[in-house]
């Protein structure tokens, strides 16, 4: 019992002492500066998805971009909560949480409401609802390491997983987000670059059929950087769609074409 | 090899036993029982209709709430809860009253050394006195294994401090059937020999163990006497 | 029992799976007297295990367990505080253990699943009354500063055993563990030392960047259901067959932990040994997949 000392002391994180001077490269307006995983500005980090993570679940999937980890797992259509209204249509709901150890910091762990939230607006609108009334379709999200563009990846994830539990939808959901820093748009940020942006921009859509889920912009950006920004992540999630599909299809059907 | 207790017992002799019931009006069921300074007062609930969490169609459920002294219950109180739980469970009933809680609130009254097992033997003696069907009572008792590998029954908190392990062993008590000798017996063992619970804390030999298993049983025939006794008089009059 | 093999009526035209849902006690009775499981497996035999070291890039040590389909992420981020009066050369470890909702469906946001503080306090117990770790080698200046390991498991998938798996998973992540080197500043504050910038500072902890592991817990939890016992249940099994025993030993055979709450049968003499039988088999197989973990991370 001796590790158990009445109450927990507090503590710090050691952190090193030279963070700061480090990432101020990315400051200069200079328009040759390298991203620190040396990307190219437009060019997206490497995409790994995974079907069927959670054998407890529906439908999951699990999300791998660069440092950004993830994994989504889809309950139901299952019994709405008793205190629920009778509803011709289906629900959806949805939770976004983050593990301690995701961020260099030791965190809480605790529900993020904000991305819970923005996690089901952008999802609702592909979902058929209809097909499943009176019930609750609910969809879980557990980040396991942030990388940075945390949401976009809980997003494609969770559409991911929503197609692994056979729920009805119109299309994949695909979601890219754009940092501007400087003159610079760059794509998929990491988490440092995030740190440092200007405004930044998420899009999401259902790229067979052209349409936008979902499209938030802080910051500070011009007129002509937003049409920039949108087409960039537009011809992102048509390419990052069709990596879903292939991890949909699996191995097996792969080998048939 | 002897090792001497502080207040003069024998390794193998428990301490003074108290027990009490219907000691709260509005309780449906209410038992305090103490063993020497350490006393736990339990309160029986029920059964209610099903609450919404605890709704099961073909089962009735038990909920056990652990009140510290003082303070708020944090991760040990939620372990004994669990373990109260489980154990109460199992010797209850359950198919008799369907989709039905029965709550059990254990209040610690003062905490000297076995107070698991105490709580044990007094929700026990609670759900007795509140009429809930049960297969059979349950007995409880503390092993205490010291460095040199001795074994002292039913420690206080001042024994508990200088012991290397414990053992919280929950036997069934022992039947006094009408059937013939050796009905009961399974695999050979008598009833009584079975355990319903078994908890421990520290590390100690597996022989060790299985040496407090048989102390623990030979005084648990004691208490179940004993419970049998204060249990019996109420009987007649209800 | 014999209903399984009732001839006519419906349930001969019963489907398997409508069968298993509807009558699961006969279904597995029906397996059990064959000595099998709807698995395949054998009553003794536990589910394949495998683990990963490594795996979170943020933590000071990190572990993927999987046991069947349970799995388990244990990370350990290390943090610096200030000793006790009482033990001023000790660190600390605070052990959690999370169900978050996406492990099963019992789980839902807000409503946390209430065995999950529970099996934090077992992991807690066991870690610390094994003696696995000595908590003087997580000392860094003797009364002013100590390490406070949090060592935070959250189980990603839940398919039984829980239990097993979360300290099978924390006893990997310790022996990941690369305690990072740090000097103290000028103003009493512990850092870490990076690369570029030794100069300066004397490291304090050169030395001590492994924790020495001695008598390592591994746990086996059994279900005993009437006169049999089957080793590793799944999730499934442990919902029908609710007597659960879980004995934890050490590497060198001592008895760190008997976990038997209540349940429908009675454990005699003769299972309880068969249990810690069990057991011994199954510390060895776990040693072996956690040397073979620890060692492929030595090659890389």
């Amino acid at each position: 019992m001796a590790g158990q000392a009445g109450g927990t002391p507090s503590t710090y994180s050691p952190s090193p002492t030279t963070r700061k001077t480090k990432s101020l490269i990315l400051r200069n307006d200079d328009v040759d500066w390298v991203r620190t995983d040396g990307r190219e500005f437009h060019q997206c980090r490497p995409a790994f998805f995974k079907t069927g993570a959670v054998n407890a679940a529906a439908g999951s999937a699990y999300a791998e971009f660069g440092n950004t980890k993830v994994i989504v797992s889809v309950f139901g259509p299952r019994e709405s909560k008793k205190a629920m209204m009778y509803s011709d249509i289906g629900r959806l709901n949805c939770n976004v949480s983050y593990t301690t150890f995701a961020t260099s910091v030791r965190g809480q762990g605790s529900d993020h409401k904000e991305f819970s939230s923005m996690l089901h607006k952008a999802l609702e609108g592909a979902i058929i609802l209809e097909s499943f009334p009176k019930t609750t379709v609910d969809v879980f999200a557990l980040v396991l390491e942030s990388g940075g563009s945390d949401l976009p990846v809980v997003i494609s994830c969770a559409s991911l997983a929503l197609a692994d539990a056979g729920i009805m939808m119109y299309d994949l959901v695909a979601s890219v987000s754009v940092s501007c820093l400087g003159k610079n748009l760059v794509i998929d940020p990491v988490l440092e670059e995030e740190s440092y942006q200007d405004g930044s921009l998420m899009l999401t859509c259902m790229p067979s059929r052209y349409e936008v889920t979902q499209l938030t912009i802080t910051g500070e950006w011009s007129t002509p950087k937003i049409n920039e920004g949108m087409q960039i992540c537009l011809d992102a999630c048509a390419k990052l769609a069709t990596i879903m599909r292939e991890c949909l299809k699996g191995p097996d059907s792969a080998l048939e074409e | 090899m002897e090792v001497d207790r502080v207040d003069g017992r024998t390794p193998n002799q428990l301490r003074p036993l108290a027990c009490s019931r219907n000691v709260l009006n509005r309780a449906h069921g209410s038992a305090s029982w103490c063993q020497g300074d350490t006393k736990v007062l339990a309160a029986v609930y029920g059964p209610k209709a099903g609450t919404k969490r605890n709704e099961n169609p073909e089962k009735a459920c038990i909920e056990v709430i652990w009140k510290p002294k003082t303070g708020q219950s944090g991760k040990t109180e939620r372990e004994y809860e669990m373990i109260l739980k489980r154990t109460l469970q199992s010797i209850c009933i359950l198919t008799l009253n369907p989709n039905t809680t029965t709550s059990v609130i254990i209040q610690v009254v003062n905490d000297d050394g076995a107070l698991l097992p105490c709580a044990i033997n007094a929700a026990c003696a609670a759900l007795v006195d509140a009429g809930i069907p049960l297969k059979h009572l349950a007995v409880a008792i503390c092993c205490c294994l010291a460095e040199s590998g001795y074994v002292i029954l039913d420690p206080s908190k001042l024994e508990e401090q200088k012991m290397k392990a414990f053992v919280y062993l929950v036997f069934p008590n022992s039947v006094l059937s009408a059937l013939p000798e050796g009905h009961l017996k399974v695999q050979g063992e008598p009833m009584e020999h079975g355990i319903i619970t078994s908890v421990t804390q520290g590390a100690m030999p597996v022989d060790d163990y299985l040496h407090c298993l048989e102390r623990g049983r030979a005084a648990t025939a004691k208490m179940s006497a004993f419970l049998r006794k204060s249990l019996q008089p109420k009987l007649p009059t209800e | 029992m014999g209903l399984p093999d009732s001839s006519g009526g419906f349930l001969s035209e019963l489907d398997v799976d409508a069968f298993r849902r509807l009558f699961p006690l006969q279904f597995y009775e029906s397996h059990l007297v064959k000595s099998k499981r709807p698995d395949g497996r054998s009553l003794a035999k536990a589910r394949e295990t495998s683990s990963a070291l490594g795996a979170v890039a943020s933590a000071d040590g990190s572990a993927l367990v999987k046991i069947g389909s349970t799995t388990m992420l244990a990370a350990i981020k290390m943090e610096v505080m200030t000793p006790s009066k009482e033990s001023p050369d000790e660190g600390c470890i605070a052990i959690e253990f999370y169900m978050p909702p996406i492990c099963s469906p019992i789980v839902r946001p807000g409503r946390p699943a209430d065995t999950a503080p529970v099996v934090s306090k077992q992991l807690s117990d066991t870690i610390l009354s094994s003696g696995m770790i000595n908590l003087k080698e997580l000392s860094l200046i003797s009364g002013k500063a100590a390490w406070m390991a949090y060592l935070d498991i959250y189980c990603l998938d839940a398919d039984g055993a829980l239990f097993d798996a979360a300290l099978l998973s924390a006893v990997a992540a310790f022996s990941h563990l690369q305690i990072p080197v740090v000097s103290m500043n000028d103003e009493g504050k512990v850092v870490v030392v990076s690369e570029e910038n030794e100069g300066g500072k004397e490291p304090v902890n050169k030395e001590k960047r492994k924790l020495t592991l001695c008598s390592i817990p591994f746990s086996l939890t059994c279900i005993l259901y009437k006169n049999y016992i089957l080793a590793d249940p799944t999730a499934e099994e442990e919902s029908i067959m609710e007597t659960l025993v879980t004995v934890v030993l050490d590497s060198s055979g001592q008895l760190v932990s008997l976990y038997k709450p209540g349940g429908p049968v009675l454990a005699y003499t003769s299972a309880i040994q068969d249990c810690v039988a069990l057991t011994r088999q199954r510390v060895r197989e776990l040693q072996t997949i956690l040397d073979e973990a620890t060692a492929g991370m030595e090659v890389d």
